[in-house]
């Protein structure tokens, strides 16, 4: 009864080859007969069709005793094949098909479709309505296949019967035949929601016909024979059963020995190394026409060695490129994005009165006035160079005195903390002052730090927020319910200030930059940062999140933030400065959602710090910024109950914030995507690269030839002929002709393309170097000499390649060949898709970004012969390069904002970041990984123009013809 | 160890050198960033936990007290006396020649074998970055892995009782080589020009081991204390650093019942391997012994990346059956990302919060599949090459298990 093994090599290895036979599975579905297709098919359209929510398939089709009159006896025959869901889908099919593939074997494909449509359909089903409907009277509906999985167990069983009457199991004879009862009562216990008595009708009709009480209602094999003879339907259908096996066998044709091939084990898109021997597609061929003409299946005519799958992989990378770009445009839609939600129950944010006001705003004003008499020098432009730096630090100084003394005032211990970084040769010195308030329900070991910096990011004077933090912390102290203690910090800026504060209070500084501190509380729970930049009302508060290298603070600590501030104070938010280019209104419209979505995604890309919040996302302690913004009518009373709110929420807090999301992607103060939805689209990007690099490694092991002239191996050619002949007598002649191909592989040399890959990768470092290390004077014309460098790099190495011969003290180093050409290219992509992969981990967004602009080094390829094509390449990469990026960078600011240095401003900042912030992203990313890349595409780009006679001579003609061909494919 | 010395020979071996001094030199945090790394350095192997030892024996403490140092107290002795960078990058050197001699007067009894260019097999070994990076970071694993190219290297040149006191050395400081002693033996036992008894040789291994397990009743007064801490910590786990292998993870979910059960299946299962492949190609007992090095380095309890540059270091031996492997450019891939994606993922859960243990307990897990891609396909590929041998008409042919 089982269809019959294919087996053709009668080799019988010991040489186990898979420990799963996937291909054995496929074969298995690929020679369902047509009818069990069919069925299989119809299953899961109506499953599909039952996605959607309009219109109920289940509620149409199911077979429901009060629904059936004579309009609607279709649902006799719609029942089965409806389900209620995957997961009885999935089981029911699993069951039915080999029964039912088994029972067409048998019966034929008319013969089958002829009685389940009819007979062994209906029958259950009547059954059913008559004891459901009229004798239990009962309206309970049935569904799915497993009526029928039922009634073919029970023929089965039945014929087994007749067979083995009896099992034995301890000495009690158990029939056969009951087996099918037994499965049915298990079913019905132990899987919910199953119709016991929807089984059992189809158990009895199984076994009526079994006995073959029933078989007379079969339609007469006369007439399917001659309905199958006049529509020649064994010719047409593909896998047709025919109803006279005598003369046609079971599938009407032969097994043929096409399942495997000799050739399969050296197919060329097997990844191994596979040497020796010569694999002609032609050998293949024969047998799989065979084949076609039996299954007619269009898939399974593109076997695994079919030339026409090479052309697959490269457009199948620009697939996924392309994929990546679309998931992210799709994401601000409203299907795929989602409200912002509080996920730690213990935050309660907004559960509060706030009490910050009344007086409070005198002894704020007075502060305010205070704090103004000290800081002169900042307000008044100083003489010469020198004077105006020791002013300042008396200033400074002086100011620093002020603040300890108002918090000494306040009641709470204080200190100070020097520190003086040096990045490209500028030094950036100054003092933080802190005090800390001990909690009074606390036992020290949690702390939450508020810090106000004297600048703020734009290097605007921070007048209102740091006396602002002073009334706060003398509010605060009088407050008896604190169960954490709170920090006060104020900077004299908001990069370096917070940093070297953050390190000493981890002790992870550099002690001669940077002072320890004197003054410790315990584990920092959380950072708010009040930026408050002018003296009158505002009206909105504006919050920054994005931390160094791109990392985020807990989505439950901003939610917080934007809950309080909009629903407990009615203070508008927003975020990545979207005021100043969207209007309130259009905020939740798609293109305003895009933009502030790319904007977050650049912001952490470039992971350089936003605020004076960043640098405590590098010990993992969750902070953000909020910054008064826009003329309004709210006060700096508000702002200050806002603060006091967010830090009664988070003195709630019994465990530092976990619950909600770390890695999202903000496109409106409420809206957010969370990991899940974002991160395939990276992954798919830079699993781009790696497709293209295993089909290059794939082309690289072998020399593709078309088989046009009379070629060198004659007698595999001649074999190939005699199988071609006798595939032909059984054949029709008008099947399509196989492209003749002809793959020879080679061994593949490794050791010059991973030597130059390793090289590049290296020199990249110095580059690194120089630009995080130099003084600001030299900056410029390093820069620039560096840029040149990297452009004529790629030409140098392209024509010093070819002369590698020359080279005789190491044999290993020889002039690499085509094929070296296109193992460079494949190494190259590969660890291009790897960094990506890593990358998307660490930091998603610059991942991303590096991603696409590294496509062109996925599609461009070395043309010989074609130079005019190679230079339109070159010209392509060029615009597609860092250094095309930093002119374009250059050029863009000068005209939009028609500043001079702004490279020079860029660098200098991400060498800052490099140094005191260690925000690594952008320099790694683009000197490390994207201009590597770049260099080795460029590379085989420019190697077009220098494969000079010296290359040819040392490959065959042939050989060489055979690369145009899959240059061709390749781009 | 008569090894020519070429120009390229000495620029390799000078190269590799220099290399590791100058980064021991120019950035003494470097090494101790990696010997922090748990793909480095694991509990039994730590160079930070040897100095703590080194320490207490000083001060005339017994080093196993504290919990910390499970390492054998013969290294006690050996970094008291000298410079530990030094020690290190010698102890590659003397591996790589080891290679390089092995790699020499290697001949496989195979069609596609061709001589073998130890100078090659020895940069393999020596600019492998598994091989850096473990000697960088210090890692004592060290130790042991020239304790076992020395059994090989002197069974393969019959000096058989020397072979046997490498071994002997290689299980005193680490326990797991000893399982290699049967292929080594069969190695000793086919080399004809040197006649040995088998019952002597074992002999020698046991008293080699007696004798050096003598030495720490000398060296630290706690017999016991070594034994459980050096050995006991390694059979049953008790330190559950993360690591690179597939226990640590296993034994914190267990249930405290079925600890000591399962225990003795993964040991099991490690032993398993030994008896099967030793069996199986005891024509090439050489290989038997890399195929077990390669499972050493995925099942055994605290792996590290230097368990694998010895599995690695070997390997090049057999470049010739690279034709018939299958799927090297999936296992290297495999190996290159995981070895990318460990720290990402290591660095996500403890420092940016942001994953958790799972993260880098997948990654290991893709290790060591991409480890035993590598593995099952050499195995495959040295066997189909024993079958060619047998059935030259099959060269290059395709066959399939019926």
């Amino acid at each position: 009864m089982a269809p019959p093994r294919i087996t053709t090599n009668g080799l019988n290895l010991p040489l186990p080859t898979r420990l799963i036979n996937i291909s054995r599975l496929r074969s298995y579905l690929l020679r369902l007969p047509l009818f069990t297709r069919l069925i299989l098919l119809a299953i899961v359209a109506f499953w599909v069709l039952d996605l959607q929510t309009v219109w109920s398939v289940i509620q149409w089709g199911s077979l429901t005793p009060k629904e059936v009159g004579f309009g609607s006896m279709y649902r006799l025959n719609t029942f089965p094949l409806i389900h209620m869901g995957f997961w009885h889908m999935l089981l029911d099919t699993a069951c039915l098909i080999p029964l039912l593939e088994r029972f067409e074997a048998e019966w034929g494909t008319l013969n089958s479709l002829a009685l389940f449509m009819g007979p062994l359909g209906q029958i259950p089903a009547a059954l059913y309505l008559l004891v459901d409907g009229v004798i239990l009277r009962d309206n309970t509906p049935v569904l799915g296949a497993s009526i029928w999985v039922f009634l073919l167990l029970a023929s089965e069983a039945i014929k087994t019967y007749k067979v083995h009457p009896f099992i034995e199991i301890a000495g009690y004879n158990i029939p056969t035949w009951i087996s099918p009862l037994a499965l049915l009562v298990v079913t019905s216990v132990l899987i919910p929601n199953t119709s016991f008595l929807g089984h059992l009708c189809g158990c009895v009709t199984g076994y009526l016909w079994g006995l073959g009480y029933i078989r007379f209602l079969a339609p007469p094999e006369k007439v399917l024979r001659w309905i199958e003879g006049k529509f020649n339907l064994l010719g047409r259908l593909p896998h047709y059963v025919s109803v006279d096996q005598q003369t046609y066998g079971r599938y009407g044709v032969l097994p043929s020995s096409s399942t495997t091939s000799p050739g399969e084990h050296a197919s060329p898109i097997g990844l191994g190394w596979v040497g020796g021997g010569i694999l002609s597609i032609r050998r293949t061929a024969a047998s799989k026409r065979a084949l076609t003409w039996a299954s007619g299946n269009s898939i399974s005519r593109l076997r695994k060695d079919d030339p026409r799958l090479l052309r697959i992989p490269p457009y199948l990378s620009a697939l996924c490129i392309l994929g990546g770009i679309i998931w992210i445009l799709l994401l601000p839609l409203n299907e795929y994005s989602r409200q912002t939600y509080i996920s730690e129950n213990a935050l309660l944010p907004g559960q509060v009165h706030t009490y910050f006001g009344g007086s409070e705003q005198n002894v704020f004003r007075a502060y305010r006035h205070e704090l103004a008499t000290v800081s002169g020098s900042t307000l008044s432009p100083g003489g010469n160079e020198t004077s105006s730096i020791e002013e300042e630090r008396a200033w400074a100084d002086k100011r620093n005195a002020k603040i300890q003394e108002l918090f000494r005032n306040a009641g709470l211990k204080t200190a100070r903390q020097r520190y003086s970084y040096t990045s490209s040769g500028q030094t950036f010195e100054g003092e933080n002052v802190y005090a800390v308030l001990h909690a009074p329900r606390g036992d020290g070991t949690e702390a939450i730090v508020l810090l106000a910096p004297l600048k703020n990011i734009d290097d605007a004077l921070n007048v209102n927020g740091v006396p602002l933090l002073i009334s706060l912390a003398r509010y605060f102290k009088r407050w008896s319910l604190w169960s954490k203690d709170i920090i006060f910090l104020v900077t004299p800026d908001s990069f370096a200030g917070p940093q070297a504060w953050i390190d000493a209070y981890h002790s992870t500084h550099d002690p001669r930059a940077v002072e320890d501190l004197s003054l410790k509380s315990g584990a920092l729970q959380a950072a708010v940062c009040i930026d408050y930049p002018f003296e009158h009302r505002f009206e909105t508060l504006h919050i920054a999140y994005d931390g160094v290298n791109g990392a985020l603070p807990n989505l439950d600590l901003f939610n917080t933030a934007v809950t309080i501030a909009s629903g407990q104070m009615g203070i508008g938010t927003s975020i990545q400065f979207q005021h100043t280019y969207t209007d309130r209104d259009s905020q939740s419209a798609y293109p305003s959602r895009l933009q502030i979505l790319v904007r977050g995604m650049a912001s952490q890309a470039l992971g350089q710090a936003t605020g004076p919040h960043s640098s405590f996302m590098t010990y993992h302690i969750d902070a953000i910024t909020l910054t008064a913004i826009g003329q309004g009518w709210q006060d700096e009373m508000a702002f200050g109950r806002t603060v006091e709110s967010i830090c009664r929420s988070l003195n709630n807090l019994l465990e530092k914030l976990h619950q909600s999301f770390f890695f999202y992607l903000l496109m409106q103060s409420n809206r957010f995507v969370s990991i899940g939805t974002y991160l395939p689209s990276a992954m798919i990007i830079a699993a781009a690269y790696t497709f293209m690099a295993i089909y290059l490694w794939v082309l690289s092991g072998y020399r593709l030839k078309e088989k046009t002239a009379v070629t060198v191996d004659g007698t595999a050619e001649q074999e190939a002929k005699e199988k071609d002949r006798a595939a032909d007598k059984q054949t029709p002649t008008s099947i399509e002709q196989v492209p003749k191909v002809e793959f020879i592989s080679i061994d593949r040399n490794l050791i010059l393309p991973i030597a130059l890959l390793a090289g590049i990768h290296l020199a990249s470092l110095i580059p690194l170097y120089l630009l995080t290390s130099l003084t600001l004077k030299v900056m410029p014309s390093t820069f620039f000499l560096l840029a040149l460098f990297s452009i004529v790099l790629p030409i140098v190495l392209a024509s010093a390649l070819p002369e590698m011969p020359n080279n005789t003290t190491l044999p290993a180093f020889a002039a690499p060949t085509n094929e070296q050409y296109v193992l460079i290219k494949s190494l190259s992509l590969l660890l291009l898709g790897l960094f990506l992969t890593v990358l998307a981990t660490l930091n998603f967004s610059l991942s991303m970004f590096l991603g696409i602009a590294c496509v062109p080094l996925a599609f461009v390829d070395r043309m010989p012969g074609k130079k005019r094509l190679a230079v339109l390449q070159y010209l392509l990469l060029l615009i597609f390069s860092p250094m095309g990026l930093a002119a374009g960078l250059g050029v863009y600011e000068y005209f939009v904002s028609g500043q001079n240095h702004v490279l020079v401003a860029w660098l200098q900042r991400l060498a800052f970041g490099w140094n005191v912030w260690s925000s690594w992203g952008v320099p790694v990313g683009v000197l490390c990984i994207w201009l590597p890349a770049w260099i080795v595409g460029a590379t085989l780009v420019a190697s077009s123009w220098f494969s000079g006679v010296n290359n040819t001579t040392s490959q065959s003609p042939a050989a060489a013809q055979g690369r145009r061909g899959v240059v061709k494919h390749s781009i | 160890m008569a090894i020519s010395l070429d120009r390229q020979t000495v620029s390799i071996y000078a190269g590799a050198a220099l290399l590791r001094l100058l980064v021991f030199v120019a950035f003494p945090d470097l090494s101790d960033f990696l010997g922090s790394q748990v793909e480095i350095s694991t509990p039994i192997s730590s160079f930070k936990r040897l100095q703590e030892g080194l320490f207490l024996y000083q001060h005339g403490l017994s080093p196993y007290d504290g919990g910390v140092y499970h390492q054998a107290p013969l290294l006690l002795v050996i970094f008291e006396i000298l410079p530990s960078a030094l020690v290190f990058v010698a102890l590659d050197i003397l591996n790589a020649v080891s290679l390089h001699t092995i790699a020499n007067n290697l001949d496989i009894p195979s069609r596609r074998f061709r001589k073998l260019d130890g100078t090659l097999i020895a940069a393999a070994y020596l600019f492998n970055p598994f091989t850096i990076l473990s000697c960088l970071g210090k890692s004592t694993s060290i130790f042991t892995n020239t304790a076992i190219i020395q059994a090989v290297f002197n069974a393969q040149s019959g000096n058989p009782l020397r072979a046997m006191f490498s071994l002997a050395i290689g299980t005193y400081l680490s326990m797991y080589p000893g399982l290699l002693l049967p292929p080594t033996l069969l190695m000793i036992l086919k080399n004809k020009d040197q006649p040995a008894s088998l019952a002597s040789l074992v002999m020698s291994y046991i008293g080699a081991l007696a004798a050096l397990l003598s030495t720490t009743i000398i060296l630290t007064d706690g017999f016991w204390d070594f034994l459980s801490s050096c050995y006991g910590a390694q059979l049953t786990v008790t330190d559950l650093t993360p690591n690179v292998g597939l226990w640590w993870y296993f034994f914190i979910e267990i249930f405290d019942s079925f600890r000591d059960f399962f225990i003795g299946v993964f040991w099991l299962h490690l032993v398993g391997y030994v008896g099967g492949l030793t069996f199986r190609l005891q024509s090439q007992p050489l290989f038997v012994i890399t195929s077990l090095l390669g499972l050493f380095a995925i099942f055994k309890p605290y792996p590290s990346i230097a368990d694998v540059s010895l599995y690695l270091g070997f390997l090049p031996m057999y470049s010739h059956i690279l034709p018939l492997t299958r799927y090297t450019f999936i296992a290297a891939s495999v190996l290159l990302y995981s070895t990318l994606l460990g720290p990402a993922f290591y660095h996500l859960w403890i420092y940016a919060g942001s994953g958790n243990a799972n993260f880098f307990y997948a990654i290991t897990l893709v290790w060591s599949l991409g480890l035993t891609i590598l593995v099952g396909d050499t195995l495959f590929a040295v066997l189909r090459d024993e079958w060619e041998i047998e059935r030259p008409e099959m060269k290059g042919k395709s066959v399939r298990q019926i």
